[in-house]
């Protein structure tokens, strides 16, 4: 279904419909929600996969200006159409479903951050010097590809730990998904909340542990 | 709707303030930019960025005292003037604009920014060091400090809330007297007539009265970045510097000196330049000496 994010248009794709907790899917840089393959099929609630601005079936943003904070809000927008749900999200979706989380953490009982594109962003801290990449500078063509080129900016925005664990604070629950390999700063100070929990698992049951998690903080009541 | 009632409104003027020899339009990350020109097509070129909510032709005095020196290529921003309105905003993608203009240009440039402008083209000029010959920046060097004190996720809560019950688009006005009385709240200093000449071009007049041409969901944004990144930044930044203050308090500044200093201390090739008496606008309040200054700076 197509929902607004201020002038933008944003796909929201309805994977599954049936009763329960919905879970709200959030896909890495340069994806969409089509990455999700089978995997949400086991979940006992309602599915829904956003395609962020810029990405799969919704509007690019006129002029290009994307950051980590307006991909947290196009998630927003979906849930003030869902209604409170848990959410997972990829790579750069994961640093939007921790921002989300904190924010929203009366409508978000609880949030599974995975790898993925655009984990890493441009660091904790400024590179000074290296702030404007070479392809701002491209004419774009809307319509030869499905992704714009200027959501790839978001390999560049700064991501502090304070900022970050400012977030992973606030939240109900967190959940992240360790796989042995190194994870930028940001997501090591989320690690370091009180409210996360470290986890090894495939998708589908780290799915499973998510609605667990999930289902504990939110009353029936709640959706 | 009853056009018996519109009182259409000419172009006012304002003494010194020179319409554009030229204008032209070009396209910067699918956003069409609007650009006035002054002054010989083939003489070196300065490119001039405005500030927040302002527009291109609030160099019309200043602009054509450089013209007899450079060509002077004033931008109206994305969102404001007559330049396009975008999706959305971000300093990235503004400073990406100067940097095209600098581009189309296609040779090295004087670049003079005021406030928000003059932050984006200090930016510029560190991101493409071989299109700027010197920088001129009018008072933007950035807020002196963050001064909410309540959690980030708190702030982005709200700044949520905001996006999802925010205008995109403006009430009229009734006249162009009451755009006025909002512009002299900012610039108390200016005569009526100069203010009345920057209304103007901020608005455009519809049936149903005057709107800003400036875009309302311009001043949305949220991110983690802070004034403490201003100085070291600067530290890379390779063309001379021109740094130009007014000494009156204002809405939008001075900086405290201390802040400005410790900001300013890290720019390799710096000069320093007060205009007693001129607040935060300094080239508005007083064109002539600030390009008197600037011609002085660049002419050197």
């Amino acid at each position: 279904m197509r929902i607004t994010h201020g002038r933008i248009t944003l796909e929201l794709h309805e994977l599954a419909r049936r009763g329960g907790l919905p879970l709200l899917l959030l896909h890495s840089l340069c994806g969409s929600s089509a990455d999700w393959g089978e995997a949400p099929a086991t979940w006992p609630g309602p599915v829904f996969a956003l395609d962020f601005a810029g990405h799969g079936h919704s509007d690019w943003v006129v002029g290009g200006a994307y950051y980590p904070e307006m991909l947290a809000g196009d998630a927003d927008a979906a849930l003030a159409h869902i209604g409170n749900a848990a959410v997972a999200g990829a790579g750069v979706g994961a640093y939007a479903a921790l921002l989300l989380a904190g924010a929203r953490s009366t409508a978000v009982p609880a949030a599974l951050l995975l790898p993925g594109a655009g984990l890493a962003g441009g660091g904790p801290q400024p590179d000074h010097g290296r702030e404007f990449p070479e392809f701002i500078l491209v004419a774009r063509r809307p319509g030869v590809a499905d992704t714009d080129l200027m959501v790839r900016t978001l390999e560049r925005d700064v991501r502090p730990v304070d900022y970050a664990e400012g977030f992973a604070r606030a939240a109900e629950r967190i959940l992240l998904l360790e796989d042995g390999e190194p994870r930028p700063p940001w997501w090591e100070a989320t690690r370091r909340s009180p409210v996360a929990e470290s986890i090894t698992a495939d998708l589908p049951s780290a799915l499973t542990r998510l609605h667990a998690t999930a289902h504990l903080r939110s009353t029936v009541t709640d959706y | 709707m009853d056009l018996r009632n519109v009182v259409y409104v000419t172009e006012p003027s304002y003494p010194g303030a020179l319409e554009p020899e030229r204008r032209a339009v070009i396209e910067s990350l699918g956003v069409r930019l609007n650009l006035l020109e002054w002054g010989d097509p083939h003489a070196s070129p300065v490119v001039l960025t405005h500030g927040m909510w302002d527009h291109a032709r609030s160099y019309a005095v200043f602009a054509p005292l450089l013209a007899a020196h450079f060509r002077v290529i004033a931008i109206d921003a994305r969102g404001h003037g007559d330049s396009a309105w975008a999706g959305g905003y971000s300093w990235l993608v503004d400073v990406g604009d100067v940097i095209n203009v600098l581009r189309w240009v296609g040779r090295p440039s004087h670049l003079v920014g005021h406030s928000k402008g003059g932050g984006q083209a200090t930016d510029a000029a560190r991101a493409v060091p071989e299109l700027v010959a010197k920088l001129v920046n009018i008072d933007g060097f950035g807020p002196p400090s963050l001064d909410d004190p309540r959690p980030v996720p708190v702030r982005f809560a709200e700044f949520l809330e905001r996006q999802r019950t925010q205008r995109h688009s403006w009430r009229p006005y009734r006249s162009l007297d009451e755009l006025v009385e909002r512009r002299r709240a900012q610039n108390p200093r200016l005569s009526p007539e100069w203010l009345r000449y920057l209304a103007f071009h901020a608005a455009r007049q519809d049936h149903d009265g005057w709107r800003w041409k400036a875009d309302p969901i311009m001043a949305q944004g949220f991110g983690p970045w802070r004034p403490e990144w201003i100085g070291p930044s600067y530290g890379t930044l390779r063309v001379p510097m021109l740094a130009i203050t007014g000494s009156e308090p204002d809405t939008w500044g001075p900086l405290p000196e201390a802040i400005l200093a410790e900001r300013l201390r890290h720019v390799a090739r710096l000069e320093r330049r007060t205009i007693p008496g001129a607040g935060h606008f300094v080239h508005i309040e007083r064109p002539r000496e600030t390009a008197r200054l600037v011609l002085d700076f660049l002419r050197s």
